[in-house]
């Protein structure tokens, strides 16, 4: 069952790739939180029932509907529409998400270490070259967030590679790490698009000393 | 021999159906289901205009499109019914015979000279090379996971009962299904309601044929759908079930495959003409999404 | 006996010279005749029997040069042989507007090097020694760089023949290379056969590598392919066909021939064939997309053939390293076969191309338009071979592509996860190269013949004449019939591929499905006749008009303006592939305070990346430093002579202060 979500994680990746709109990017991130919903419902049975429903709560609400909703908001104030023109064109976006997959499938094939869960390894390898790709690829601030978000997607896939127990500790972690993300978006777009009226990282380059 | 009949008398009602599904949702009044039937019985009595800009090739292409199209359809097999030709790797055959009859359509289409052809012969030649590595893909995962090379070997040994079986099922319907659309040039890629220039393919390639040739051509796109949905009812039908069960899901799919062709007209607007590149290729992505399926199904990749 | 005759036409044709002009083409024709029935004769021995044909050629300076010929070697020259045959008798029709234009000495230089190119190239098959085939080899590049030259009034003639020289001349440096290394490793015998030894105790790779770059120059691999796309449109046409058709497989023949020696470490070196070849052909398929010059785009096919032929190769050599025997016998076999169907297909595009630019005097096809009307035969012949070189059944390329792809599926089911992987893309990258070809040449077909004209270069084109048409016909009729009846070129084939492996039990099983293919291909033909005839009987009782293209009833526009052009085709391609194709488009725009706009001029321009770097820009900037340095060289010998006394001053001093 848990292949079902890997096969359908990867194909919102490819979605990723070829989506321009920011409205899409919001909902694409909410379905990845969807799917990272039923991965661990399936998957982690051997935690107790406390740490269980934490994580389920956690990527439940805060992945599926509190960051979504929020940069939403954030969206909506900024009217901030499609991406113009990525520094790449989407045809070789596509073909670089599937090279990308093809990698982490053979590398994860190879690493023959029964230690690890290579079902999650490789789809959260995937998830963060791919994060890191998205972001050099797009111009906007906003996307940038989205692109760290997903890498975010991908550390929790990979704790849930290296253990079926998943420490509460690293969980905080993470939840931290995405408070700390959108909080700085939510402060940059709004002061920073009322003070250069636009989202553009190339403005952004004008702060440097 | 069978499979092919149940191809050809499914094939006038697709057309209909999802004309019916479509005037439903946007409340519009119901044309009846033999509506193209009519169509083309009118056409085959007419007579045709050939232009003097074109010459023999235009004349032969809808025979060669039509023929390439129907003998594509003696390949299909529907559950246990053999088709009428097998052989080992013949779906290669049938893509390349299938890209023959789009060839001559293409030539055809600009010999008569006009701009607006010319346009659609363009842009259906850029898509169907786009689609092709989506196809091969898929028939290649498909075949690996059957561990057989025909049409016929690898429906018959289709088996899904695993979980992650069904998901490679449902991923290859879904491609199947936009390979049907995009082959046909429905929407996204096209929309055929409307001739405007700007979204035109398959519709404005033709518009200088007439009488029996376009009645050959317009059953040659009903064909080609019912080959695609007969692909797709494949998957479906299992082949321990008695014949008569499997020809009654076979009617069951290909209505539910018009019905849902249409339902995605209805409810989804036209790609913007220059995202249709981007947007085949997606498909030739998931198709590697499967074939990556297919290989951990089959233990080449082990993951634990 | 044999032997004699071959000599006999070796000496007779030096009497070319000495023939009269209007006999000249004559006497060329009966030596080519003559050539093909005897060397058919060896053909024909060497099939029949199951070693090889050996006997001695010349003697030496008690050296004795033995003519060896396998079965490899007689299929290569079975394709020489076909192709040179067609193009002298193209050549008859070809060369009649020269007539004048051109001296008796010219003429007979060109039937002279024409036949010694036929002759060469029989002969680098046919030795094994190394001297001998190095000597051969040459005489095959310099005849045809005195081919190329033919039209050497025009001074871009001659630049690209010389530069066509240079290359040749860098792959034999490269061959004599291997050779002479494997000569002083091993100390065994300055041949072919002296190969074996080397590879069984080394590591084939590296020396593989040298013979790659030597025979890749010659066949065109990317990116030592940049002579290929100048020689073949500044060639008179049955040259560009000649060398497009079988000088290039010559390239291949040397690399089968070293890999018939290496029987271990196979696998990167499968690799890097497949690798290559895949590269080749999708970006050799790219370029001839956007070109506007009807020879330059088929020597661009040219190289994406012999990607295809590369891809054949390499996944036979994978099939053997990792041991899948279906793998290697339909990869050599398709491989093989498809050397044969591409210089038939090849041949044919170019004799019709050459037989538009003979009516027009224009290869560029942007002013074409319209021709079926006034060539139809013509017309009809290069949809043949554009059908055919898409791979399209019921002709001779999708056999070739057939028999590769069931190899790549029988593989696919048995072969590990790497196995899989480079077959996925290997499968993936031949579709798209097939897609690819149809939409080249969907452009270059209706562009050329179809629509309506577009500049008036076309209004006095006329049919071929039947020389060229008997050459066309030849070539179709067997294009059908490999097309119709593959299996009687299998067995020949089999005993091709068992040169590499023994086990050729695939093939046979291959032999039921081009037969179920042969049977399609048929009922295909049936079936058209048939709706062709029930088309007729309903047409006969209807009303059937001509009359203007209708097109929406857009009437308004000039059709010689407003139809697609070669570059608004292309365009849709070029924006998803501009990193390839490098297409460059030069305009000025208009200014805001420009009221009343003048005339503006757009031009696109398209060039190859590869040429680019590693050719124009060093050459350019070698030039730009050779020029500086050339200050020094003013002409006047007071300069030269101040030059000589410095020189002896500078030693002087140098002498006196202990340096030197």
């Amino acid at each position: 069952m848990t292949y079902l979500f890997i096969i359908l994680y990867a194909i919102t990746l490819i979605y990723f790739a070829l989506s321009e709109r920011t409205k899409k990017f919001v909902w694409l991130l909410a379905i990845q939180g969807l799917i990272l919903f039923g991965v661990v419902f399936f998957s982690l049975n051997k935690i107790d029932i406390f740490d269980f429903i934490f994580i389920l709560l956690e990527t439940i609400v805060v992945k599926t509907l509190v960051v979504p909703w929020f940069l939403n908001k954030v969206r909506k104030h900024n009217q901030l529409k499609r991406e113009h023109e990525p520094y790449v064109p989407v045809f070789y976006s596509i073909i670089v998400v599937v090279i990308i997959l093809i990698i982490s499938f053979m590398l994860s094939n190879y690493l023959n270490d029964s230690q690890m869960h290579t079902q999650y390894f490789t789809i959260a390898f995937t998830s963060i070259i791919f994060g890191g790709y998205f972001i050099m690829i797009h111009k906007n601030l906003f996307s940038n967030v989205v692109g760290y978000l997903i890498i975010e997607n991908g550390i929790f896939l990979l704790s849930l590679a290296v253990g079926s127990i998943m420490p509460i500790m690293v969980n905080l972690a993470i939840l931290l790490d995405v408070f700390m993300g959108v909080l700085i978006l939510g402060l940059f777009i709004n002061r920073v698009g009322d003070t250069f009226k636009s989202v553009k990282t190339e403005h952004l380059s004008k702060l440097k000393d | 021999m069978m499979s092919l009949f149940f191809i050809l008398i499914t094939a006038p009602f697709f057309v209909g159906i999802i004309l019916k599904v479509k005037a439903k949702f946007a409340a519009r009044k119901l044309p009846s289901i033999l509506q193209p039937f009519y169509d083309v019985a009118r056409l085959f009595k007419k007579g045709a205009i050939y232009s003097t800009t074109t010459s023999f090739i235009f004349k032969i292409a809808p025979l060669v499109y039509f023929v390439s199209v129907l003998m594509a359809a003696l390949f299909i097999p529907i559950g246990s019914l053999k088709g009428f030709l097998s052989f080992n790797a013949d779906f290669v055959y049938f893509a390349y015979l299938l890209a023959f009859g789009k060839f001559m359509m293409i030539i055809a289409a600009m010999d008569t000279g006009s701009s607006f052809e010319g346009m659609g012969a363009n842009r259906e030649a850029l898509y169907s090379m786009l689609i092709e590595p989506a196809f091969f893909i898929l028939i290649a995962s498909l075949a690996l996971f059957t561990d057989n090379n025909s049409f016929y070997g690898l429906f018959l040994n289709l088996h899904i009962s695993t979980n992650l079986s069904y998901i490679l099922g449902l991923a290859a319907i879904y491609v199947l299904m936009y390979i049907a659309m995009i082959e046909n040039s429905r929407s996204p890629i096209d929309d055929a309601k409307t001739h405007l220039e700007l979204t035109m393919v398959h519709e404005v390639m033709v518009l200088d044929n007439s009488g029996f040739d376009l009645a050959l051509i317009h059953i040659a796109t009903w064909i080609k759908f019912s080959i695609y949905g007969t692909l797709i009812s494949n998957f479906i039908i299992q082949n321990e079930w008695p014949l008569a069960l499997q020809i009654g899901s076979f009617f069951f799919v290909q209505m539910a495959f018009a019905g849902v062709v249409g339902l995605l007209e209805s409810f989804r607007a036209r790609n913007k003409l220059e995202k249709n590149p981007q947007w085949i290729i997606m498909l030739s992505a998931i198709a590697i999404v499967l074939f990556l399926t297919t290989l951990i199904i089959t233990q080449k990749i082990i993951l634990y | 006996m044999i032997l004699f005759l071959l000599k006999a036409v070796l000496i007779l044709s030096l009497g070319l010279f000495f023939v009269p002009k209007n006999r000249k083409y004559f006497f060329t024709f009966s030596l080519h005749l003559a050539l093909v029935v005897i060397s058919s004769f060896l053909i024909f021995n060497t099939f029949n029997q199951v070693a090889s044909l050996k006997f001695p050629f010349l003697s030496l300076l008690n050296n004795t040069i033995y003519i060896e010929i396998d079965k490899l070697s007689a299929f290569f020259m079975l394709v020489i042989n076909f192709t040179c045959l067609t193009g002298i008798i193209y050549a008859k029709a070809y060369l009649e507007p020269y007539y004048k234009s051109k001296s008796s000495l010219e003429f007979a230089l060109h039937y002279f090097s024409f036949l010694w190119l036929h002759i060469a190239m029989l002969f680098v098959v046919m030795f094994r020694d190394a001297l001998a085939f190095l000597i051969v080899w040459e005489i095959m590049a310099l005849t045809a760089f005195l081919l190329v030259i033919f039209e050497n009034e025009k001074k871009e003639t001659i630049k690209i023949g010389i530069q066509y020289l240079i290359q040749m001349h860098i792959a034999v440096v490269f061959i004599m290379i291997g050779f002479i290394w494997a000569y002083s490793q091993t100390g065994a015998d300055f041949s072919f056969d002296g190969l074996s030894v080397y590879f069984e105790s080394h590591n084939p790779l590296p020396l593989f590598l040298i013979f790659f770059i030597g025979f890749g120059i010659k066949a065109g691999f990317i990116p030592l392919h940049s002579w290929l796309p100048h020689a073949h449109p500044a060639a008179p046409t049955h040259v560009s066909a000649v060398m497009s058709g079988v000088i290039i497989k010559m390239g291949i023949y040397g690399i089968l021939r070293v890999l018939t020696y290496i029987h271990h470490d196979l696998f990167n070196i499968g690799l890097f064939i497949l690798i290559s070849a895949l590269v080749n052909g999708l970006i050799g398929v790219s370029l001839a997309i956007v070109q506007h010059d009807i020879k330059k785009l088929l020597a661009y096919h040219s190289i994406e053939n012999i990607g295809i032929i590369g891809i054949g190769i390499g996944l036979g050599v994978i099939g053997l390293a990792i041991n899948i025997p279906a793998l290697t016998v339909l990869g050599f076999a398709g491989g093989i076969l498809h050397i044969l169907n591409h210089s038939l297909f090849k041949s044919l595009l170019f004799y019709t191309a050459g037989a538009v630019y003979t009516q027009t005097h224009t290869r560029n096809i942007e002013e074409l338009g319209g021709l079926i009307k006034k060539m139809p035969k013509t017309a009809l012949f290069f949809l043949i071979g554009a059908l055919a070189i898409c791979g399209l059944p019921p002709f001779n390329g999708f056999i070739s592509e057939f028999l590769i792809y069931s190899g790549m599926f029988k593989a696919l089911l048995s072969g590990n996860l790497q196995t899989d992987i480079l077959l996925f893309f290997a499968i993936s990258g031949l579709a798209i190269i097939g897609g690819l070809a149809i939409f080249c040449f969907t452009k270059v077909f209706s562009i050329v013949f179809l629509g309506t004209p577009r500049s008036d270069k076309v209004t006095h084109a006329k049919e071929a004449s039947t020389s060229m048409i008997l050459a066309y016909a030849l070539i179709a009729i067997t294009i059908l019939l490999i097309g119709l009846l593959p299996v009687l070129f299998i067995n020949p084939l089999i005993d091709i591929v068992s040169i590499f492996t023994k086990d050729t039990q695939a093939i046979q099983q291959a032999i039921p499905t081009l037969n179920s293919i042969s049977i399609s291909s048929g009922l295909f033909i049936v079936l058209i006749a048939l709706f062709w005839l029930v088309r007729y009987w309903q047409q006969k009782r209807q009303n059937i008009r001509k009359d203007a293209t209708w097109a929406c009833a857009y009437t308004g526009a000039n059709p010689a303006i407003h139809q697609y052009t070669a570059t608004s085709y292309a365009d849709n391609f070029v924006q998803i592939s501009n990193q390839i194709t490098n297409v460059k488009k030069e305009f000025k725009n208009f200014e805001e305070a420009e009221i009343f706009p003048k005339e503006r001029t757009f031009q696109t321009h398209s060039s190859d990346k590869i040429e680019d770097y590693l050719i124009k820009t060093p050459t350019t900037f070698i030039l730009n430093f050779l020029q500086k340095i050339g200050v020094f060289q003013t002409g006047k010998i007071q300069h030269y002579l101040l030059y000589a006394f410095a020189f002896i001053m500078m030693i002087f001093i140098l002498t006196l202060l202990n340096l030197i």
